[in-house]
């Protein structure tokens, strides 16, 4: 068994989707493998329902197959195009399924983003780190609306709306805090 | 830092596409910009690793085994030339009907013309059996079951759940409904029939489809109305 290592994990599901794109069914079987646990806890984060998220999951690879010849290795990783793309199918499945997801979203200067602990920190990816630092930083609240934007599929108005705040004023605090973000970030 | 000139207002239209804050048609014209600007292209890769990497972790569950198999049966059949533009919703209402179709074919072993499949079915000694339950509203709901390797296979159709799982359910003729599990309502999909209850599925017997709380029924008997339902005939 040849040792993995990140880049040559990388390496392979790029190749592997590549084969997908033209048809390669084994490579399809292969990407599935090296992928389900990560994307089923994609969707598990969106559709907290073991069977949504395994349908959702189901959806996403059939869309894989489907379109993984629009896959550009020279503009991003395998992974984040996976990613990305079970993402939007969650969150399709999530916003299908009607107004479910509409708690308003509590911003009385609510607490900051707890910064994560010691522990997890030490246990996560370089980039998962900087990224939960960074988020950890922002003005409170701020953390949370990004989170919900993303993880719920919700755009500027639906959170104006659950956050009984003017369009205008939620777009700019979003904005800033964005622009924050990539100060920390690079 | 190269490319360094992107204005704030780029930067953050980057950002708000990744995060997916932008409405339909912002985010179309967004993806347009990107054609056309290597600095924004670029931008925007960098927030989409960052947006992939909010979901931190690997992982630690593995999806049911009978997943992967259900992937296969909706693939469609000798698709070397995958479009890359056509969205699933629209496939999937196109041919869902094609789909259901060609999975009961599948299991039947009646569809010669599909490439070999990857995970090879097991070769069914004993004739299946198959089920169409209907009910009065529109949606339908197709089984079959192999009594040679125990598997049930279930393809939906137009069955809208909402906060509800929908339970299966074999009636034999003593009258007694017996679970056979929770079904996927949007997708076609097979598994092992759970025992003890797999051994009752006979012809002549009804199956019926149930509207219960997430995750089935509770108590182990239906608690909600029967919305499908209809009789077992050997294949």
């Amino acid at each position: 068994m040849p040792s993995t290592t990140p880049a040559r994990d990388s390496t392979q599901l790029t190749l592997a989707l590549q084969r997908v794109a033209g048809g390669d069914r084994a490579a399809f079987e292969e990407l599935y493998r090296r992928t389900c646990v990560k994307l089923l806890s994609v969707c598990l984060r969106i559709l907290p329902v073991r069977q949504e998220a395994e349908e959702a999951l189901q959806e996403a690879y059939l869309s894989v197959w489907q379109r993984a010849g629009s896959f550009d290795a020279a503009r991003g990783s395998a992974m984040t195009w996976l990613i990305t793309l079970t993402r939007n199918r969650a969150v399709d499945r999530l916003r299908a399924r009607g107004r479910a997801v509409q708690a308003p979203i509590e911003l009385a200067e609510m607490v900051p983003d707890p910064a994560p602990p010691a522990t997890a920190l030490i246990e996560m990816a370089q980039d998962e780190r900087a990224l939960a630092l960074c988020l950890s930083e922002l003005a409170g609240g701020d953390a949370t609306l990004i989170r919900t934007a993303f993880f719920e599929g919700v755009t500027y108005a639906e959170l104006a709306e659950r956050t009984t705040t003017p369009l205008g004023t939620i777009k700019s605090r979003i904005r800033r805090a964005l622009l924050a973000l990539r100060n920390c970030l690079t | 830092m190269t490319g360094g000139a992107l204005s704030d207002d780029d930067e953050v239209l980057a950002a708000e596409l990744a995060l997916g804050l932008l409405t339909r048609e912002e985010a179309r014209a967004a993806e347009a910009r990107a054609v056309g600007n290597a600095g924004f292209a670029t931008a925007c890769a960098k927030w989409q690793d960052y947006a992939a990497t909010l979901f931190s972790g690997a992982g630690s569950e593995m999806p049911s085994p009978s997943l992967w198999g259900a992937i296969l049966a909706r693939l469609p059949a000798n698709d070397t030339a995958a479009p890359a533009s056509r969205a699933l919703r629209g496939w999937q209402a196109a041919t869902g009907l094609a789909a259901a179709a060609a999975l009961v074919f599948a299991v039947l072993g009646l569809d010669r013309a599909a490439p070999p499949p990857i995970i090879a079915p097991v070769p069914a000694a004993q004739a299946p059996l198959v089920a169409v339950l209907t009910g009065k509203d529109s949606g339908f709901v197709t089984i079959s079951y192999n009594p040679g390797d125990g598997r049930l296979t279930v393809a939906p159709q137009g069955l809208v759940m909402g906060q509800h799982s929908a339970e299966l359910w074999i009636i034999p003729g003593d009258g007694t409904p017996r679970s056979l599990g929770v079904i996927a309502a949007a997708a076609p999909g097979w598994r092992a029939a759970p025992r003890p209850a797999s051994a009752l599925i006979a012809a002549g017997g009804t199956m019926a489809i149930t509207v219960e709380p997430l995750g089935g029924s509770p108590s182990g008997k239906p608690t909600g109305s029967v919305i499908l339902s209809g009789k077992l005939t050997a294949a």
